[in-house]
């Protein structure tokens, strides 16, 4: 995930001026979303538990853990994983309620949009527990589309606490340093660069819109000026990228982008994902031997 | 002198039709720090992309260090690699710039793209950061970065390449006072080094401070004078013709002042 589309549309901002103009609550949400985008920065650098880990360890154990959680099947055991999750997140100075919040917002409603035809008789029959209209809502149902919702919630929550606490920029090296080609981390650095800067854009229009406006304007005429912008926005980064292509031909650039990679793991890190190894270990043994399908 | 870059009659048009440059002929000397000066749209950014071969003649033609500067050239590995070498392009919008994870990457990029040895490429970045004082950003993301320091990255990220032709455009765009002093600096110290800088700009000021020739495009597009900065500046007419200058009204007190009046607060 990358960080700054991480942020959109996470603005308190947004809820609390439903009286403000379209305009000012845009600009607002996308003030919102710039400053936790460098506010990640910021939680990156502190000194928590999973900070002073070598990222490239960090994604060997978060995505193992990840893996292991989609082959737990005991409720119980995931509702562990998910507590592990928000645990974690604590011993790394982020914020439980914001965490929790974030990973329920996104992988919630696509967990829930997912597993929903399967708490339906049609896909898991079973003893019906409740009738909604012509849908039937079974015992067996509930119990697959609740593991699925928390598999995803396990699955998100390791992301995102990957995502928190390490810099873009170390994770980038990382994910180099992994054997990702240069190519496709260059391309996820300017992805992240381009999106802060087209959102400092798009702010600035919706601001000079709404200070040149008396009245706040009917839904049509924000719809239409709206989308009049999104067309704006988008030749203007097809224009940047234009430029930016031109800016890497300047430099030499001949299709390959080698870096210089200096990460260096410690015995913490070794440490680490030792631990990391033993408790997916556990957690499959007791999701086998001690909730047993 | 050597010539650094020949133009005979280069003319560029873009893709509707509107034309860019008009039969430019320039010949710029190795050593030589040259200001193209010009309005708003007269060519100018096109001009300096023409040098760097961003941007090829449709007519007439253009050659650098002696050889014929064309697509199918720059195609050629090892003109590319060293036509890439010799010429450093500062873009007017630091953002377009700066596209690498970190500063440091960004200072790493061209040498690594020269594909010179680690210990190499990170000697240049630390000779580069420490001479322009960014090693304090080495190890941020650019995007991160104030306007003025962003400015300093995208001109370190040239100079890893140690070109000996530097072509910027509008280099003082966006700095506060104290950036563009330091800037200033900067080119003062190149002009003894010896390196070719070609700068296009509209800040009059500037381009009087740092190069010893100015060469103005018309809203044409065409070269319409060439000289000393102080020839150029000389010529009222010519800059007011060129939109370069405008003539100012105000008051002070009860009486009535006009002045010429031209970007960057010089007052002829």
């Amino acid at each position: 995930m990358i960080p700054a589309l991480a942020h959109i549309g996470d603005s308190t901002a947004v809820r609390r001026g439903r009286t403000r103009s379209l305009a000012r609550r845009t600009a607002d949400a996308i003030g919102s979303a710039i400053s936790e985008v460098l506010e990640n920065d910021r939680v990156a650098s502190l000194p928590g538990l999973m900070q002073g880990l070598d990222p490239r360890m960090k994604l060997v154990s978060i995505v193992l853990l990840a893996v292991v959680a989609s082959f737990v099947h005991s409720i119980p055991m995931l509702l562990a994983l998910v507590a592990a999750t928000m645990l974690l997140a604590a011993a790394s100075h982020v914020s439980v309620g914001s965490f929790s919040r974030k990973v329920w917002a996104s992988a919630g409603f696509f967990g829930l949009l997912l597993s929903a035809p399967a708490l339906t008789a049609w896909i898991t029959p079973g003893p019906v527990v409740v009738t909604l209209g012509p849908l039937s809502i079974t015992g067996p149902g509930l119990v697959v589309a609740t593991r699925l919702l928390l598999r995803v919630a396990t699955g998100a929550g390791f992301g995102l606490l990957v995502v928190w606490t390490t810099r873009w920029t170390d994770l980038l090296r990382a994910l180099s340093a992994m054997g990702l080609p240069d190519l496709v981390v260059a391309t996820l650095a300017m992805t992240q660069k381009q999106i802060v800067s087209l959102l400092r854009t798009v702010q600035n229009m919706h601001l000079a819109r709404e200070s040149r406006m008396l009245s706040s304007g009917s839904a049509r005429q924000n719809r239409g000026w709206v989308v009049e912008r999104m067309a704006f926005v988008a030749r203007r980064s097809m224009k940047t990228a234009d430029d930016v292509y031109d800016a890497m031909l300047a430099r030499g650039f001949s299709g390959a982008m080698p870096s210089l990679i200096d990460l260096k793991a410690t015995g913490r890190d070794g440490v680490w994902l030792l631990a990391t190894v033993a408790a997916c270990t556990l957690v499959l043994l007791l999701d086998r031997m001690v909730f047993p399908l | 002198m050597t010539a650094e870059f020949v133009l005979t009659g280069a003319t560029h048009t873009y893709g509707a039709g509107v034309c860019a440059l008009d039969r430019i002929d320039l010949t710029i000397e190795a050593g030589q720090h040259v200001a193209i000066v010009g309005a708003n749209g007269s060519g100018k950014s096109t001009l300096l992309k023409m040098l760097d071969g961003l941007v090829f003649c449709d007519g007439g033609e253009i050659s650098a260090f002696g050889h014929a500067l064309t697509e199918d050239a720059l195609e050629e590995p090892a003109f590319r690699r060293e036509f890439r070498t010799r010429v450093g392009f500062v873009f007017q919008d630091a953002d377009v710039q700066l596209f690498c994870n970190t500063v440091f990457d960004e200072l790493a990029f061209g040498p690594l793209q020269l594909a010179l040895g680690p210990s190499e490429v990170r000697e240049r970045v630390a000779e580069v950061a420490g001479a322009l004082r960014i090693e304090k950003l080495l190890d941020r993301a650019p995007y991160t970065l104030s306007g003025g320091e962003k400015k300093r990255v995208a001109i370190a990220s040239v100079l890893t390449m140690r070109p000996r032709v530097l072509l910027m455009d509008e280099p003082t765009n966006a700095l506060d006072p104290r950036s563009q002093v330091w800037l200033l600096d900067v080119l003062r110290e190149w002009k003894a080094a010896g390196r070719t800088v070609v700068i296009a700009t509209h800040d009059l000021t500037a381009a009087a401070e740092s190069c010893e020739r100015m060469v103005v495009l018309s809203e044409e597009h065409r070269v319409v004078a060439d000289g000393t900065p102080d020839d150029v500046l000389s010529q009222r007419e010519l800059l007011l013709a060129v939109n370069l200058i405008h003539e100012h009204e105000h008051r002070h007190g009860g009486t009535g002042h006009t002045h010429d009046h031209a970007h960057g607060h010089t007052h002829a």
